[in-house]
């Protein structure tokens, strides 16, 4: 049984009797044993309920009744997204044996399609990082090359899939946390536009601007796990009623006669020579499949790294003041304590990126500071978003490399957090404005690590997106993953 | 420059017990600093994102109990008598 296959191929060889779910998550359940000890992913793995769901499927199939889109599939979730019975940490010791009582929006919607939760993966606290060291729990590492890390902050979702230990995952995405972890280990990572997709059980750290996402092998399984988890939600009510869409259907569309703008300023300065020729490669593909590519600039998008920054410190030092250990948290008596002395005790347990955000938080949004950092960045936002605007008056798609440079060795930049920081340049620009964004894996570079190219689109055109990133990926032939 | 009071003074206001008050201060120094960059941005209007959306627009404000598995999802707390929830003891 191969373990590699697409989200699309599960469904097809289930419903061909090829294979059965129970094998499926048995053998994936195996080869999570047999790899984990080297990338891990995992925090928590959800062991026996996903072999009694998978009994459930099968005897579902057998007896000829209803079955959901997904049938049985193995699904990890980003262990920042609320999942009824199974521990939810936000790899912090903040939350460490933390139980939802309610599945998210997402969750539930997986589940009615009869996907397998098959457990939760690793992430940077709070999804605070690019690179999954900040969690509490350890790093995760890449499949690509173990000593390297595997971008983030959904790490644990990227390396998940990647390393064959799920078909598909759900990550979120504040500042490229799906598509960081997608490019750095050669999967597929969808930050869809906002509002498209409920954040309604997503722990919150940056609300304006973060999104759940999925991971996958191919594009074609992005539109799968779209179909179910995409759409309004009474829960959330920064969703769109925007009606049914089916991802799935036209899905090889094509590229011929679109315009696609390669843009100059996330192509220029900074960039790997690798990634940079890996980027031109990817254009002419496009070329080759008769679309029109023309450069466009954004100015703004040199301001960006720093108004994201400033909005997303505000919004974490804002979400983070309610854990103060009394209506969650961990066991610390309080006796001899006062109130505060208690409060800021258990909250000196929050891991060193999150308290150093806070802190930014914290200085930002103070009465002499707000006109000098908070409300710049907003006005560089609204800035983004009218040139954005224009430029998809001009243009279909935009492209860009995802990541600026290869994956690093774990632990090389883990003290100089502006460099993390400048790490997100790329991805940013489609939080800070809500457009849809995806990266697709395109090169694997001398060294043998993986380079994404990342294709924009206008806000609600995530239909649009898939397609062309579909038409790319049909142009590549990348080899599998050591591990 | 962010100095030892300040980044004291913030771990105050965010109740955080700062363990080692000087590894924070260089790297809240330099982030700030690179911050300053948005003062270089030539701005062409006041606008920000603010979007104004009509009354009419918004969503009924009615009660509806949140139900999760057929329970109210207070009922699933750990709860005192009647409607309160049970917090640590603080006094």
């Amino acid at each position: 049984m191969n373990l590699g296959i697409s989200a699309t191929e599960y469904v097809s060889q289930i419903r061909n009797g090829q294979i059965s779910a129970e094998e499926f998550i048995a053998k994936t359940l195996d080869r999570i044993r047999t790899v984990e000890g080297k990338v891990h992913a995992y925090i928590t793995i959800d062991e026996q309920n996903a072999l009694n769901q998978a009994r459930i499927i099968d005897k579902k199939i057998k007896a000829k009744e209803r079955i959901g889109a997904l049938f049985g599939m193995p699904i990890s979730i980003k262990d920042n997204i609320c999942t009824s019975g199974i521990r939810t940490t936000c790899a912090s010791k903040m939350l460490e044996n933390f139980i939802a009582p309610y599945d998210a929006t997402v969750v539930s919607r997986l589940k009615q399609d009869d996907a397998i939760i098959i457990g939760k993966v690793n992430l940077d606290e709070f999804a605070m990082g690019s690179t999954t060291e900040f969690s509490c729990f350890g790093p995760s590492r890449n499949p690509w090359n173990v000593e390297y890390v595997p971008g983030g902050s959904s790490g644990g979702s990227g390396v998940s899939v990647s390393a064959l230990e799920c078909v598909a995952s759900l990550g979120s995405d504040t500042g490229g946390s799906v598509r960081s972890p997608a490019s750095f280990c050669s999967v597929v990572g969808l930050k869809p536009t906002y509002g498209l997709v409920s954040r309604y059980g997503l722990v919150s750290y940056a609300n304006s601007i973060e999104q759940i996402g999925p991971v996958a092998r191919k594009v074609e399984d992005i539109a799968l796990i779209m179909n179910t988890i995409s759409g309004h939600d009474s829960h959330d009510d920064t969703t769109v009623e925007k009606g049914r869409v089916d991802y799935l259907q036209d899905l090889n569309a094509g590229v011929k006669g679109k315009k696609i703008g390669l843009v100059s300023q996330m192509t220029g300065d900074g960039v790997d020579k690798e990634v940079s020729s890996a980027t031109n490669a990817a254009v002419s593909k496009f070329q080759d499949l008769e679309a029109e590519c023309i450069p466009i600039s954004l100015d703004s998008v040199e301001h960006s790294v720093a108004a994201y920054y400033t909005i997303a410190s505000a919004e974490a030092s804002s979400n983070l003041s309610r854990y103060d250990n009394l209506r969650y948290g961990f066991d610390l008596g309080t006796e001899g304590y006062e109130f505060k002395a208690y409060v800021s005790k258990v909250r000196s347990n929050f891991g060193p990126e999150v308290t150093r955000r806070m802190l930014l938080g914290a200085f930002v949004l103070s009465a002499g500071y707000y006109g000098k950092y908070y409300l710049k960045a907003q006005k560089v936002r609204a800035m983004m978003k009218s040139q954005i605007d224009d430029a998809f008056k001009k243009v279909d798609f935009l492209v860009a490399p995802t990541m600026p440079i290869l994956p690093f060795k774990i632990g090389e930049k883990i003290d100089d957090p502006l460099t993390l920081y400048l790490l997100d340049a790329n991805t940013i620009m489609a939080n800070l404005t809500g457009i849809p964004a995806i990266s697709v894996p395109f090169a694997i570079s001398s060294s043998g690590l993986p380079i994404g190219i990342q294709i924009f689109a206008n806000s609600f055109q995530d239909k649009n997106l898939l397609q062309a990133a579909y038409a790319l990926q049909q142009t590549t032939h990348l080899p599998e993953v050591p591990v | 420059m962010v100095d030892r009071k300040e980044i004291e003074h913030l771990g105050d206001l965010v109740k955080v017990e700062l363990q080692d008050p000087e590894k924070y201060i260089h790297q809240v120094d330099q982030i700030l600093n690179y911050f300053n960059n948005l003062d270089k941005v030539e701005y062409d209007s006041d606008k920000t994102l603010r979007k104004e959306i009509p009354y009419e627009s918004l969503r009924e404000d009615k009660h509806e109990p949140f139900m999760t598995d057929g329970m109210s999802l207070i009922s699933k707390l750990k709860r005192d008598q009647n409607s309160f929830v049970r917090a640590p003891k603080m006094i």
